[in-house]
């Protein structure tokens, strides 16, 4: 589905991503580890196509189609959805505006079952949200988008476990009981055990330096030693496919 | 014609030179104002002269429904020059829309209008002004206010299709406990466009918002100029905003606070920007053109109300 190949990627003319490779396949859910400002968020955006990124060399493909140059919208419309860190304000239009004009289908997307009250949904996008209610609201905005693959870029960062495990239950069956793809970025890993993840990555200083199909084995060596720790283990490995 | 279409349901209905519809209810004189300078002597004193076209509102009794006025140009090169006046009497809400437009894109016509509004005590008045004006056309459109003791004012001034020259100006002299909130909202191109807005907050616990939104786009120019004078212990806030949409336009912006009472508190904020890029690819990454990103953001910030 995500083929990411030999990424490099500029920001402000500093390299921020060296060399990365990464194979998503159809319905699988891969995890992205790493420190703060290792280089997460980045791939998130670059593989979302903000222009701020530069890629300098290497490719983006999804469901066989290079998307490396495609405008951002044109990725959005393929399938690709990104739940943004720090999403930004918009202000004077309210929440149910933007699912309006943004929904897939053009009908209100059912928000029944959703924690949601009517209030919040009248209330301008992102503008006094707490952390938790704007993590809801990027959730719902990927909904409405009927996404393929989904990049969900610290989508545990400032939550309690109450609204995670509330968020966690609507990504799971909203999403990946649908058979939508995911990439979860994290540094903290709390949403590790509700994902279950098929792959996890860790990402220090721009490079993928461990890949494994048991999410468990680099976690417990980060909690175990820390990141900083990661690029001098011996036990590291990465998938070849 | 749609905006004169909609009209045709409201009260006042005038095009050109021509009244063409005059709609009276209960509690409520509606009258040509040459005519009620002429048949009341308690309005006479709210005209400097006697006016040549415009309507004179007298709401006496509360009214359930909003009353609305059209005023039009159809014919090529007309010059309006119109003299409202809408007074609403102590203890009434009141809400009134006003449209005013030209049904054809090049009629190089001017409208001049001059509405005094004269609010009791403790009476409120909405009033949404809207105009949409051909690229040839000349506006200047002013509005007197004077809010008695405990009155109540939120007025709506917007004005989004491109014309030749706007000027908008506003004046209100608030008296004591008396609250009122001018929200203008423009967006130019080709045009020149001039702002004044002033707010006197004479009595004691008045109230005063000024709030502008601008966005100069295509060779258009901006000029504002918006002054709170705080006579009494009252409370005043100026808040303007500008978005730039390209570099051939201009948006100047002056922000005027003056008070000689100890007890009073005025503030603004003024800010000339253009649309954040981080907001339009947030909303292409959902799927909007760049397009479709931009009018959003353009019409949240010259919005009156949430958009719904």
């Amino acid at each position: 589905m995500l083929d990411v190949r030999n990424l490099i990627v500029k920001v402000n003319g500093k390299t921020i991503l060296k060399n990365i490779n990464l194979k998503i396949k159809e319905g699988e859910i891969h995890a992205l580890l790493g420190p703060n400002a290792s280089g997460k968020s980045t791939l998130a955006y670059t593989i979302m196509g903000l222009p701020r990124y530069e890629i300098i060399s290497g490719e983006i493909w999804f469901r066989d189609i290079n998307i490396t140059h495609l405008p951002i919208e044109e990725r959005a419309k393929l399938g690709i959805a990104l739940a943004f860190q720090n999403p930004p304000v918009i202000k004077n239009v309210k929440l149910s505006l933007l699912l309006k004009r943004i929904s897939r289908d053009k009908a209100m997307f059912d928000i029944k079952g959703l924690p949601l009250s009517h209030d919040f949904m009248e209330r301008e996008v992102n503008v006094g949200f707490s952390g938790g209610e704007k993590k809801i609201s990027e959730i719902i905005q990927i909904l409405c988008l009927k996404p393929a693959f989904v990049i969900l870029d610290e989508i545990d960062s400032g939550l309690d476990i109450i609204n995670l495990n509330r968020l966690m239950k609507i990504i799971q069956e909203k999403l990946i009981d649908n058979g939508v793809s995911v990439l979860a970025i994290t540094h903290r890993g709390d949403i590790l055990q509700f994902l279950d993840p098929d792959a996890a990555h860790v990402m220090l200083n721009g490079e993928i330096i461990c890949s494994s199909k048991d999410w468990r084995k680099p976690w417990e060596t980060i909690l175990r030693c820390g990141y900083e720790k990661c690029g001098e283990c011996k036990e590291r490995e990465l998938l070849t496919d | 014609m749609k905006s004169v279409e909609s009209a045709k349901s409201g009260n006042y209905l005038q095009i050109d030179h021509i009244i063409k519809k005059l709609l009276s209810s209960e509690g409520v004189i509606l009258k040509p104002s040459p005519e009620a300078y002429d048949e009341f002597d308690e309005v006479k004193k709210y005209f400097d002269q006697k006016p040549e076209e415009g309507y004179m509102i007298w709401i006496k009794k509360q009214i359930k429904h909003p009353l609305s006025t059209c005023i039009a140009i159809s014919s090529p090169k007309v010059h309006q020059r119109l003299n409202n006046l809408v007074i609403v009497e102590s203890g009434i809400e009141a809400e009134l829309y006003s449209i005013c437009n030209a049904v054809k894109p090049i009629l190089c016509g001017i409208h001049e209008g001059h509405t005094k509004i004269i609010l009791k005590e403790n009476s409120s008045l909405k009033l949404r002004h809207f105009h949409k004006w051909g690229t040839s056309d000349k506006v200047k459109t002013t509005s007197e206010v004077v809010l008695e003791k405990g009155a109540t004012l939120f007025s709506f001034y917007k004005c989004i299709s491109p014309l030749r020259k706007l000027r908008v100006e506003s004046n209100a002299l608030l008296g004591p406990n008396a609250s009122a909130n001018f929200e203008v909202s423009i967006l130019a191109k080709n045009e020149e466009a001039e702002l004044f807005e002033t707010m006197i907050l004479d009595g004691d616990n008045s109230n005063g918002v000024i709030k502008l939104r601008m966005i100069s786009d295509s060779n258009a120019s901006i000029v504002s100029r918006s002054k709170i004078v705080a006579n009494g212990a009252g409370r005043g806030h100026i808040d303007c905003m500008g978005l730039l949409l390209s570099n051939n336009s201009i948006i100047s912006s002056i922000p005027e606070i003056f008070t000689k009472n100890k007890g009073a508190i005025l503030t603004h904020e003024a800010s000339i920007g253009k649309i954040s890029e981080e907001e339009i690819y947030y909303l292409r990454s959902r799927g909007l053109s760049e397009d479709e990103a931009i009018n959003l953001i353009i019409t949240g910030f010259l919005g009156e109300t949430l958009l719904r």
